[in-house]
């Protein structure tokens, strides 16, 4: 579900202010009234006359568009946009026993797709089926959108227009709606994506952190493909069309059908910027048709059959978008098995290690300790030596005992860890690296009283990942790592100095480090950021921070 | 505490099992200097033949053994002698395996190699204190009838000679009776020697 900006969400009953537009709104909204006024005209060849509404009404594929990526708070300045550009162009006037209804028909539209957003919004967020993960939301707000609003007619012309209402039979109605609902879906399918697409483009640099949501993650992908497979999709299209004109022809009219199977394929093969490309090619092909004079209900099911063509081109798009994402989604679950399998391995073997150590160890710590006592009684160098060997013993057997904690007994069990310990521990692991490649690790000094409570060999392993991508990647040899406390979390950061134009393409597997490294530490209730600055770039990780007895 | 020179040979109530030859040995001789005459073993097999010959009063053993695990031996030992103590020393640490050394199999300490001196030496110091108290015990017991130890048990649990009596279903007359017996047999002048005698701390 994309929440493309965090003041989103509907306000809180009683926080008017929410729902008035901001300043930063102000060319949002001028720009929106210009380009709702230019659509409204452009869809005016297929209103036809006898309370028709529009067949093809792209102005509510950019009111959907705003209210999708803008948040459902802009609806009613939205809805006010309309009412004057509608003023403004004699479409709306405010005299004359209708006024009320007419403006109220005004506002509708903007009202029900607002609301409609909302309602899927807040039903996905709640809900983990298939029909809510992206881009479906996006599908059924589209869906939903026009057809409440078609609704909501019903009752505003029983109330308001009763007359006119009584006069018409509940067929023709039922007709003049379906018309409304089938403009409105295709207005919302045809320029929504197009729309939201670009809003992204806008966006995207200024929200680096904020992934960007499958939903509106849509330009045309036009992945390589063998001229084999281009010919044949060409082939399927041109065929279709063909075969639609071929149909004109023998007199029986524009049929969607063979678009149909057209878009579908292509939107199986190619995903939803494909689709959508296929939808404005299948358009410029029916939509100069159906806006000659046509017969209402002719016209009525020709659009019909246009919804349909668009309705399954678009979900074969999707469809094929969200197999795309599944595929991701698995590749990278393989990658962490196939990380946690070698770190499986590699906690059996240091056990295994351990325990051969430990045994001769023990006997060595012990005979030590016997040898330094007696040899005090002997030469000071000979007790000297038998010190030594015994304060070494000590060392190693307390270096088997943590390394033991490391893979083995104690491995799932969190404990209070130093920052300075993690780091000491890091350098000691990369120090013949570094020193091999003429690299430096700096590291600031750093409070004793940072400590964080978690896995040892994870953090370390998180902290090493980002260590290793540092010394790849510095392009003056030097790596700083630094720890400081900021409120109640310890960020524990990164840094080296990064000239993007020199630096050579991400070594394979650079990926997936920093995957493992957001993995571990989001386990560990932290989080990892990335900070570009002037010729460095820096990897925080920041870990909540034990609170330490004084 | 030791009754080292007892004879020609002196009494060795420590044994030390490890398929470690070298370990043993070593452990061996560091609680020999500690004041814990050792005996070392490599197998199993041997250390449970010589335990009739021998009146060894802590065992300290590897849980990693090979054919027998140290907690299978532990079952043959007390099955051989109940009041030997027992002290764990092992590579492999898991807590499953420290909670049953100390839980299922009465085991004094349970150690993680590479060894902790003091910690053993300790722990053999107060097994070989309980295996000590633990004979005496036996010792004393071993003069009373299976109905004299049964009231002496209740005796001691604080019961008075009427509860006793309800308890067992006898009359209160026989469980003076006893009681005259048990004081007569032990020396014991009052229910705090008794008590005393019951845990193994000198009659």
């Amino acid at each position: 579900m994309g929440h493309l900006h965090l003041d989103d969400r509907p306000a809180r009953a009683g926080a008017l202010r929410t729902w008035l537009p901001r300043r930063p709104d102000l060319p949002l909204l001028l720009a929106y009234g210009a380009a709702f006024a230019a659509l409204h005209w452009m869809a005016r060849p297929w209103g036809g006359g006898s309370g028709f509404y529009s067949l093809w009404y792209p102005a509510a594929g950019l009111r959907f568009a705003v209210l999708w990526s803008r948040g459902s708070r802009l609806a009613p300045a939205l809805m006010v946009c309309e009412v004057v550009t509608d003023w403004l162009t004699g479409a709306l006037v405010f005299t004359g026993p209708h006024a009320l209804h007419d403006t109220l028909g005004v506002l509708r539209p903007g009202f029900s797709t607002a609301i409609a957003i909302s309602l899927v919004r807040s039903v996905c967020e709640r809900n983990e089926r298939t029909l809510c993960v992206p881009p479906m939301p996006l599908g059924l707000a589209a869906l939903a959108a026009p057809v409440l609003s078609g609704i909501l007619v019903v009752p505003l012309d029983a109330l308001l227009d009763a007359r006119a209402f009584a006069a018409s039979t509940p067929s023709a109605r039922f007709l003049s709606l379906t018309g409304m609902v089938v403009g409105d879906l295709l207005g919302i399918l045809v320029l929504a994506p197009a729309l939201l697409w670009l809003a992204g483009l806008i966006d995207t640099p200024r929200r680096p952190r904020l992934g960007w949501p499958a939903c509106v993650a849509w330009p045309p992908r036009v992945a390589w493909q063998s001229p084999l497979a281009w010919l044949t999709d060409a082939l399927v299209l041109g065929l279709c069309l063909a075969l639609t004109l071929a149909l004109w022809k023998t007199g029986l009219g524009l049929q969607p059908s063979p678009a149909m199977l057209g878009g579908a394929w292509i939107g199986l093969r190619h995903g939803r910027g494909a689709a959508w490309l296929t939808i404005l090619a299948d358009l410029a092909l029916f939509l100069p048709y159906s806006a000659l004079e046509l017969e209402g209900a002719v016209r009525i099911e020709l659009h019909l059959g246009i919804a349909g063509v668009v309705i399954v081109t678009w979900l074969a798009g999707s469809f094929a978008d969200a197999q795309v994402a599944a595929r991701h989604s698995l590749d990278k679950r393989n990658r962490l098995l196939f990380q946690a399998e070698r770190l499986k391995t590699l906690r059996a073997m240091s056990v295994a290690v351990i325990h051969e150590i430990s045994q001769p160890l023990s006997t060595l710590a012990i005979e030590a300790g016997h040898l330094h006592r007696e040899a005090a009684r002997h030469a000071p160098d000979i007790a000297e030596s038998a010190a030594l060997v015994d304060r070494k013993a000590r060392t190693l057997s307390e270096l088997v005992r943590r390394l033991r904690r490391f893979g083995g007994r104690d491995l799932d069990e969190p404990s209070a860890l130093p920052v300075a310990m993690l780091v000491a521990m890091v350098r000691q692991m990369v120090a013949q690296d570094v020193a091999a490649r003429g690299k430096t690790l700096r590291i600031a000094p750093m409070a004793p009283d940072l400590v964080v409570h978690g896995q040892e060999i994870e953090l370390a392993q998180a902290l090493l990942n980002l260590v290793r991508n540092a010394l790849a990647q510095t392009c003056d040899g030097l790596v700083e790592v630094r720890a400081v406390r900021e409120g109640s979390h310890v960020a524990l950061g990164v840094s080296n100095a990064f000239d993007p134009a020199a630096a050579h393409s991400n070594g394979p597997g650079m990926g997936v480090g920093l995957m493992i490294v957001r993995s571990i530490v989001e386990a560990h209730d932290g989080r990892l950021e990335r900070e570009d600055g002037d010729g460095f770039v820096r990897f925080t990780l920041l870990l909540p921070a034990l609170e330490t007895t004084p | 505490m030791t009754k080292d020179l007892q004879g020609a040979e002196a009494h060795v109530p420590i044994a030390v099992l490890d398929d470690d030859a070298d370990l043993a040995a070593s452990v061996a001789r560091m609680l020999a200097r500690c004041g814990h005459r050792a005996r070392a073993f490599t197998q199993p097999a041997d250390l449970l033949a010589a335990l009739e010959g021998a009146d060894f009063e802590c065992v300290v053993s590897d849980v990693q053994l090979g054919a027998m695990d140290g907690f299978a031996l532990a079952e043959a030992v007390r099955g051989r002698d109940p009041d030997i103590a027992l002290v764990f020393m092992t590579a492999w640490p898991t807590t499953s395996h420290a909670v049953d050394a100390v839980r299922r199999h009465g085991g004094v300490d349970y150690l993680e190699k590479p060894l902790d001196e003091e910690r053993l030496v300790a722990a053999v110091g107060e097994g070989r204190a309980w295996a000590q108290r633990a004979r005496q015990r036996g010792a004393a017991l071993a003069m009373f009838t299976r109905r004299e130890r049964e009231v002496l048990d209740l005796l001691v649990l604080g019961h008075s000679n009427k509860e006793v009596a309800e308890i067992l279903a006898i009359s209160a007359r026989t469980v003076e009776d006893h009681r005259a017996a048990i004081m007569g047999k032990s020396g014991a002048r009052g229910l705090a020697q008794l008590v005393a005698l019951a845990r193994g701390e000198g009659a």
